[in-house]
């Protein structure tokens, strides 16, 4: 019996043996055949530890700050041009300070300030007591990548390429102050003056606060000796475009469009100094869960706006991976036509909306909705409700002492019945014969508007309210808001970080082309207009705080919640600072940590 | 013949033209507007009307559609809109080659699995491998593409790490010797091609298993064995021969998709091939990448049913053109 059970399990060895060599034949072959994996690996390890990689949604636009409009193309072109100024976002105080050389427009608060402005290519700036023009001295020891100084000149070529309406520069508004915009054509010849290669001056036609004329004299050049020669209706598909020249800590290795662009670290920059990292690549991968698996294994090192729910098993997974956040800058909401688009439309005519047109009821609505449980079950602790436009983070004009109006059903019911609005035999809330019934629109892919669509459902069905949902590809879903045919309607803004909200709330339909909710108030028309006639951000601070007073009130739309942007990392990067200006803001500093096999 | 297929290509070309003549209106009608990227805060309200007249979209219909033919007939699809207004052939040219890569490796594997499987089951028809490979086969051939790629990432570059997750090269690849570098390349296709091999020599394996039983059961077969031939050569020369006449038209229609590509494949493993562009080219209305991609897949298909008509004379004598 023994005996057979012995031979039974040689028998078994035998044949797992067999099994086994089979095996590893098999793995020998795959590896032989992967040859690279097995016999590159020490060699990719020496690159992997010199190059970081950033995986991204898209590829870049242009490489070219003149006509540039994605952010992914503004990250890549930061490293590789120079700047006039440097500027920061003072996480204190939540206002941008400029600097120069040997200047800075605010002091540097306690903690801030962690970038040396040497990447500015001013040494200076004064202006004018008139605040109608602004004169800047510029650093002799500043040079473009192939070895030409960088000059005025090259400045006031760049503005003028900027303002060419055949161009068509998404950043055109930044010369609306200039001296003959006012006109509508920017008369060049006295707008910007070059007396000297280090000197440069821009005038304006009407005083301008020192903080926006900074900001918007600080356009990015490009070399007017490569770019001089190119016809403004060629300059969009010009060959020069592909390879960028700058002067910046990086330049451009190569980019194979839709797949990679490869950095390298400029060793002759001064601008502040070259790229700590002698390489970056910007990978595009366009899906989200391989992007994902990409940091998962350590191809990627950087993928930005990871969602909430993906976090733990992320983290479980690979221990190496860290989640750092940035905000709060972006926010979604939910619009309710003010006025009757319908009327509008058609005739010009301005009359309330028959759901949406009054305050209470808007304010009902927000009551209605439970933004909490939203927050709770999608977002967690990286969600903050959102009352108004105006972002926390700009700390200077933040209106701490509004309260949110809180998850409060019967307060809603109660605000409806009081403007008439009753429940019919089915349920259903009924003003004058009118159901209170709408279809609330989004757009298709965002997995967190989905989310927080389904729960406003339920809350408004709760208190007697129909609302469909209905998801409309993006481009459609525009298309409908801009030509306002949608009455109920969730979406989303990113602010920018000067506060200039005339856009989405001014009262001229026709002017205000974000305004889709049709809200119309006088006073926030002249407040806006008042802070911006102050000469120093912070003193529009009591505009601000009005303005946010009465947002609140009025609810124009309902504010849900604060987005924290979330941002996978990997633990070999050291040294990144996220700042709200942008998730790349100091990655010419960033260093990466050697791997083992490198250190034996 | 020659008569035959100078007669089709002539008939072809006044098709193709209806097809991108009702492409150009079609994708005009569709709401959405190429400028609307445009339209957003921070960017001057009068760039999107720059651009929109930079693209020639003010102008009447009927004038942009006369501009535009008398473009394409010089054989200029235009500059695109959504990729740095480079011209419509160089967007192209770009994607294809990898396009065309990927999809000759599929149609190879797929073919060669696919006919291998197919006669295996029809000789062994009913046994438990043919079984075994018919329920292998329609597991395979009705799952999504996109899930079984992600399921492949998810086992092989995620669990295993054997093969990278996507991308065409490892980062640094531009350094390797030629050698390490297509095999570098040939390693990141190796999970693509299998899941597109997959997919499709399953369903190719089913059609060679149905017409070779029916070939089996001919008489000139049992002639055959009768003569005393051995199994090998009935089964290959004489039966497989014409069991392939149906797989010859699904050659034919493979045609268009090598040049079309694989869309979910393309995404997942972040190529940027055919597919990719024809669809961010619709979602951006990117009109003239549009019709010049409807222009590559409406020839591919007229010639790809050209050619399978052709290759069905070449393979059949009994088929006269």
């Amino acid at each position: 019996m023994k005996v057979r059970v012995e031979r039974d399990s040689s028998g078994l060895h035998a044949s797992s043996r067999r099994l086994l060599a089979l095996l590893l034949a098999l793995l020998a072959l795959s590896v032989s055949g992967c040859g690279r994996k097995g016999g590159g690996s020490s060699k990719n390890a020496a690159v992997m530890d010199s190059t970081l990689v950033i995986a991204m949604l898209g590829d870049a636009d242009y490489l070219n700050p003149v006509l540039a409009s994605t952010v992914t193309s503004g990250n890549i072109i930061g490293l590789i041009y120079p700047s006039l100024l440097q500027s920061e976002f003072d996480t204190q105080t939540g206002l941008v300070n400029y600097m120069a050389l040997e200047k800075k427009l605010r002091p540097i608060t306690p903690g801030q300030g962690k970038k040396a402005p040497d990447a500015a290519i001013a040494r200076s700036w004064s202006m004018a007591p008139d605040h109608k023009s602004i004169t800047y001295t510029l650093r002799k020891d500043a040079f473009w990548s192939d070895g030409k100084p960088i000059v005025s000149a090259d400045f006031k070529f760049s503005y003028e390429l900027y303002g060419n309406p055949v161009i068509a520069s998404a950043r055109q508004q930044y010369l609306s102050e200039l001296v003959g915009a006012d006109k509508g054509k920017v008369d060049f010849s006295r707008a910007i003056e070059t007396p000297d290669d280090t000197t440069l001056i821009f005038r304006f036609y009407k005083p301008v606060p020192e903080h926006l004329a900074l900001f918007h004299t600080s356009l990015t050049p490009l070399p007017k000796h490569l770019w001089k020669d190119v016809k403004p209706e060629e300059f969009r598909h010009s060959p020069l475009n592909l390879e960028p020249v700058g002067a910046g800590p990086y330049t451009m290795r190569s980019w194979q469009k839709q797949q990679e662009i490869v950095l390298g670290s400029n060793r002759k920059s001064n601008l502040p100094k070259p790229g700590t990292i002698p390489s970056i690549t910007f990978r595009v991968v366009p899906d989200y869960t391989v992007r994902l698996t990409q940091l998962q294994t350590g191809a990627a090192d950087v993928v930005e706006n990871i969602k909430p729910e993906d976090f733990t098993a992320l983290l479980k997974a690979n221990p190496q991976i860290e989640v750092k956040t940035v905000g709060l800058r972006v926010y979604d909401y939910v619009g309710w036509s003010n006025i009757d688009h319908e009327a509008y439309r058609k005739s010009g005519v301005i009359k309330p909306h028959p759901l949406f047109g009054s305050p209470k009821v808007r304010l009902a609505l927000t009551h209605a909705i439970d933004r909490e449980s939203i927050i709770d079950g999608y977002l967690k602790e990286y969600g903050v409700v959102c009352n108004t436009d105006i972002s926390p983070s700009l700390k200077w004009a933040y209106n701490p002492k509004i309260t949110a109006h809180g998850y409060d059903p019967e307060k809603a019911t109660a605000l409806l019945k009081a403007e008439g609005w009753l429940p019919g035999p089915d349920g259903i809330l009924q003003k004058n014969g009118r159901k209170f019934s709408f279809v609330l629109y989004t757009n298709a892919g965002n997995a967190r508007r989905n989310y927080a669509s389904v729960i406003i459902q339920q809350n408004l069905r709760a208190i007697g309210i129909e609302c469909k949902l209905d998801v409309q590809e993006s481009n459609v879903f525009f298309e409908n808001l801009q030509s306002r045919k949608l009455d109920a309607w969730m979406a989303g803004w990113s602010i920018g970080l000067e506060i200039d909200p005339l856009d989405v709330w001014g009262s001229d339909l026709n002017k205000s082309r974000f305004n889709f909710t049709g809200y119309r108030n006088p006073r926030i028309d002249q407040i806006c207009e008042l802070a911006k006639q102050k000469m120093e951000a912070t003193g529009a601070r009591a505009y601000w705080q009005e303005y946010q007073d009465i947002i609140h009130r009025d609810q124009p739309v309902t504010f849900l919640y604060w987005i924290k942007e979330t941002h996978g990392f990997n633990k070999r990067i050291e040294g990144a600072e996220l700042n709200i200006s942008g998730t790349f803001y100091n990655v010419d500093d960033w260093r990466l940590r050697p791997s083992a096999n490198i250190a034996r | 013949m020659l008569k035959y297929i100078l007669n089709r290509l002539l008939i072809a070309v006044p098709l193709i033209f209806g097809v991108l003549t009702l492409t150009f209106f079609i994708i005009r009608l569709a709401p959405g507007d190429p400028a609307a990227f445009f339209i957003q805060p921070g960017i001057s309200p009068n760039v999107a009307e720059q651009i929109r007249a930079q693209y020639g979209l003010n102008d009447p219909l009927p004038v942009q559609y006369f501009k535009w033919l008398s473009n394409v007939l010089q054989g200029d699809f235009g500059r695109s809109f959504s990729r740095a207004q480079q011209p419509v052939v160089d967007v192209i040219a770009e994607a294809l080659p990898i396009t065309v890569t990927i999809a000759a490796l599929t149609l190879v594997a797929n073919f060669t699995f696919g006919i291998l499987i197919g006669v295996i089951s029809a000789v062994r028809q009913n046994s438990f491998l043919d079984r075994f490979l018919t329920v292998t086969a329609l597991f395979f051939y009705s799952m999504p593409e996109f899930w079984f790629a992600l399921m492949m990432i998810i086992l092989f570059a995620l669990k295993f790490s054997l093969f990278p997750a996507s991308g065409l090269n490892e980062i640094g690849a531009e350094s390797f010797g030629p050698v390490d570098f297509v095999l570098d390349r040939l390693w990141h296709l190796a999970l693509p091609v299998t899941v597109l091999s997959i997919n499709g020599a399953a369903g190719i394996a089913r059609y060679v298993r149905g017409s070779m039983l029916e070939v089996i059961r001919q008489d000139y077969i049992r002639t055959a064995r009768a003569k005393g031939l051995p199994e090998k050569v009935v089964i290959f020369k004489h039966a497989l021969r014409n069991a392939l006449l149906p797989v010859v038209t699904l050659m034919g229609s493979s045609l268009p998709f090598i040049f079309s590509g694989a869309l979910f494949i393309e995404v997942i493993f972040a190529f940027p091939g055919m597919g990719r562009v024809t669809v961010e080219a619709i979602f951006a209305r990117d009109y003239p990448l549009i019709i010049a991609n409807t222009f590559i897949s409406g020839s591919l298909i007229v010639l790809g049913n050209l050619a399978a008509d052709v290759l069905y004379a070449v393979v059949d004598p009994r088929i006269k053109l």
